[in-house]
């Protein structure tokens, strides 16, 4: 390889590990994507509620059961939240969770729980679109709930 | 030296490939049209029917036939072999029956399971059968390329292994090292679930499948960067810019295709975060080979206008032969690899993954990549070699200069609005978007913009199909038996001793897959039962 091909590969490693090292920082400052491994095993469904629990003040414990083709509860009214804490799982296929317009974005999976704990930005209240975005079987794109936040 | 089996092989396996282009294209019309609002309404399960025709068909069935009849045709007149009979005539019917069976269940409406398949949903046992029959026929069909190249490699020790058989090795070494986690996912889950009902744990399964899935990807897009190596400066009549760069991105390729395939899944549940960040790494050493690609292609380019004078600073991106068929569209091709693989970083970014997972920013990045930087390569490579393997001039070159433009135009467009239409995170794979309450204002009037460029794209396609089969009915007949393609012996170097990269691949495929696995296997299986769509 020539000079000017070396020059370039050194440009394009340093570009990469700025990338990688940013990315390596937010790992720092607790943004990892959710991955807890919580099996959901069929005992576990059985105990399973659905429904919303307020744990302090502030903070929710929202428990989500999602199924062909809807998520139980299908309506979430939360009052000045500060962390909410997901738990999902199914009851049949891969289903998807993705609160439209925040980045609440993961993959919900029968046999699994999907724990992910999210900080809604503070004073902005609204109705969110929570949306399964995994095909999930043919009357998929009519799967969807709500949450609205009260302040 | 009569090459009737290979010449064969290379017809039928192209031919084939155009059919699928054809109607996996139908099938992308009727899509667009269906998911635009108040344009077209289908029954869900026929959208949904149509939408795994649609990935099937374009991402496998168009690419892997189109790629074995090139190979074919480079081994051959490369390196002036013949192919063992047996292996390539088996290959051919494998490959032809499996996508035959697995069309069948598709078509039939009982595998609207998506070209991705996940589990705990069900297809027929006919579609994962005809997925395991293609892959065999595949692996026979690698087999009979490495045996001609080996003998071949026997008694020219000396020479450095041509480019373009260099990019066709790289291509089968990196699809044998990802179709192992295909094939057992198929054989261990998807087989029994589908016959017997047998339940399956889901994250192992989705784990088995982006080992396979991600490295798919290299074995669509090295063949289309070996035809810019090979292609681009023989139109420029000059050299590539760096032959030996051109080596190091296919050893890259073959090193790190692989053992990337949990970047699909960093929104998934059970696969610890460092594993995930390992894969992101490894993802971004991958992207070196695109970067170095896209500089040499670059590099050849300015080489080519300065011998031929040119002194403006930006003078080479216009004095190129931009009326020429074959390098328009190689050279659009390759622009929107540059734009696409930008793309595929934010994708493969351990903390941005989640803004666009499942969205239809997803769906616009691969229509950049297999979409344009590999079918729009392969189109053009058909109109550089329809008369070497049909024997018959293009119909229409005018016709042919147009298409990759309108490709270009319409491929811009609806990318761009999907990729947009993802960061306000609208759906992929749904067959409609006016059921969700209320819906985001974006989403309808990106998808209408959309819509014009998947049209435009449709009228491209519809360009290229009728040229070409056109060109088979009443294209001007040369002759061109027997002919061969010369290429200058080079000496032999350390980038020729494909052994050493192949044992690193290895290593690195384990060392990146036995963490996520061993975490699977040791916190135990939850298997669920199967479910139809």
């Amino acid at each position: 390889m020539n000079k000017i091909e070396k020059i370039w590969a050194g440009i394009v490693i340093a570009i990469l590990a700025l990338f990688l090292s940013t990315l390596a920082y937010s790992i720092t400052i607790g943004y990892n994507p959710p991955s807890s491994g919580a099996l959901c095993l069929p005992a576990d469904l059985e105990k399973f509620n659905p429904g919303v629990i307020e744990r302090e003040p502030g903070v929710y414990e929202v428990n989500i059961l999602a199924k062909q083709y809807y998520f139980e509860p299908f309506k979430i009214t939360l009052k000045n939240p500060k962390k909410i804490i997901f738990r999902i799982t199914s009851i049949d296929v891969i289903h998807g969770f993705s609160i439209v317009g925040t980045n609440v974005n993961v993959m919900v999976f029968p046999g699994y729980f999907t724990i992910v704990t999210w900080e809604p930005p503070q004073n902005d209240q609204r109705e969110f679109l929570i949306i399964c975005n995994e095909y999930c079987g043919t009357y998929h794109s009519t799967m969807y709930s709500k949450l609205i936040i009260e302040r | 030296m009569s090459y009737s089996t290979e010449n064969r092989f290379i017809k039928i396996s192209i031919i084939f490939s155009f059919i699928s282009l054809a109607l996996g294209g139908l099938f992308g019309l009727i899509q667009l049209l269906a998911r635009t609002p108040y344009i077209l309404n289908i029954d869900p399960q026929i959208y949904y029917m149509v939408l795994t025709g649609h990935g099937v068909l374009m991402a496998i069935v168009w690419t892997a036939f189109f790629i074995m009849g090139i190979a074919v045709f480079v081994t051959t007149r490369v390196l002036k072999v013949n192919l063992n009979k047996v292996l390539l005539n088996s290959s051919l019917i494998l490959s032809l029956i499996g996508t035959i069976l697995a069309a069948i269940a598709i078509l039939s409406g009982q595998a609207n399971v998506l070209y991705t398949f996940y589990p705990p949903l069900k297809a027929h046992p006919l579609f994962y059968l005809g997925a395991a029959i293609l892959v065999i026929g595949t692996w026979i069909f690698a087999v009979a390329i490495f045996l001609a190249f080996l003998s071949w490699r026997k008694s020219h020790k000396k020479e450095a292994i041509p480019l373009p058989i260099y990019g066709v090795i790289a291509t089968l070494i990196v699809w044998l090292e990802a179709t192992p986690g295909l094939a057992i996912e198929v054989l261990k889950d998807l087989i029994p679930m589908s016959l017997f009902g047998s339940p399956v744990d889901v994250l192992e399964a989705r784990t088995y499948f982006w080992y396979f899935g991600h490295p798919l990807v290299y074995f669509w897009l090295i063949p289309a960067i070996t035809l810019w190596y090979f292609t681009i400066p023989r139109i420029l009549n000059t050299e590539l810019f760096s032959e030996t760069m051109a080596k190091v991105v296919f050893i890259l390729f073959i090193i790190t295709s692989t053992p990337v395939g949990i970047h699909h899944q960093l929104v998934d549940t059970g696969i610890d975060p460092s594993y995930k960040y390992l894969h992101t790494v490894l993802t971004y050493t991958v992207a070196i080979a695109s970067f170095l690609t896209a500089f040499n292609i670059i590099a050849t380019l300015e080489k080519s206008y300065r011998e031929k004078g040119g002194r403006k600073l930006f003078g080479w991106i216009k004095n190129q032969p931009w009326n020429n068929p074959v390098f328009a569209s190689l050279g659009l091709a390759f622009i929107i690899f540059g734009l696409g693989g930008i793309g595929g970083i934010i994708n493969a970014s351990y903390s941005l993954n989640y803004i666009v997972h499942n969205t239809v920013w997803i769906v616009g990045h691969f229509h950049t990549m297999v979409g344009t930087a590999v079918t729009l390569t392969f189109m053009g490579a058909t109109y550089l070699l329809s008369p070497f393997i049909f024997g018959r001039n293009i119909f229409s070159g005018r016709l042919a200069l147009w298409q990759p433009y309108l490709w270009f135009v319409g491929m811009m467009i609806f990318s761009l609005s999907y990729h947009i239409a993802g960061i306000f995170g609208m759906p992929r794979r749904t067959s409609s978007i006016l059921s969700y309450s209320p819906i985001p204002s974006e989403w309808v009037y990106l998808s209408q913009i959309a819509m014009i460029g998947g049209l435009i794209l449709f009228l491209s396609g519809v360009l290229f199909i009728s040229n070409i089969g056109l060109t088979l009915i009443k294209g001007p007949v040369i002759s061109m038996n027997g002919e061969s393609l010369n290429i200058d012996p080079k000496p032999n170097t350390m980038f020729d001793n494909l052994k050493i990269w192949i044992i690193i691949a290895v290593i690195l495929i384990i060392v990146a897959y036995i963490l996520p696995f061993m975490e699977i296997y040791t916190r135990g299986l939850s298997p669920v039962q199967p479910r139809l769509p």
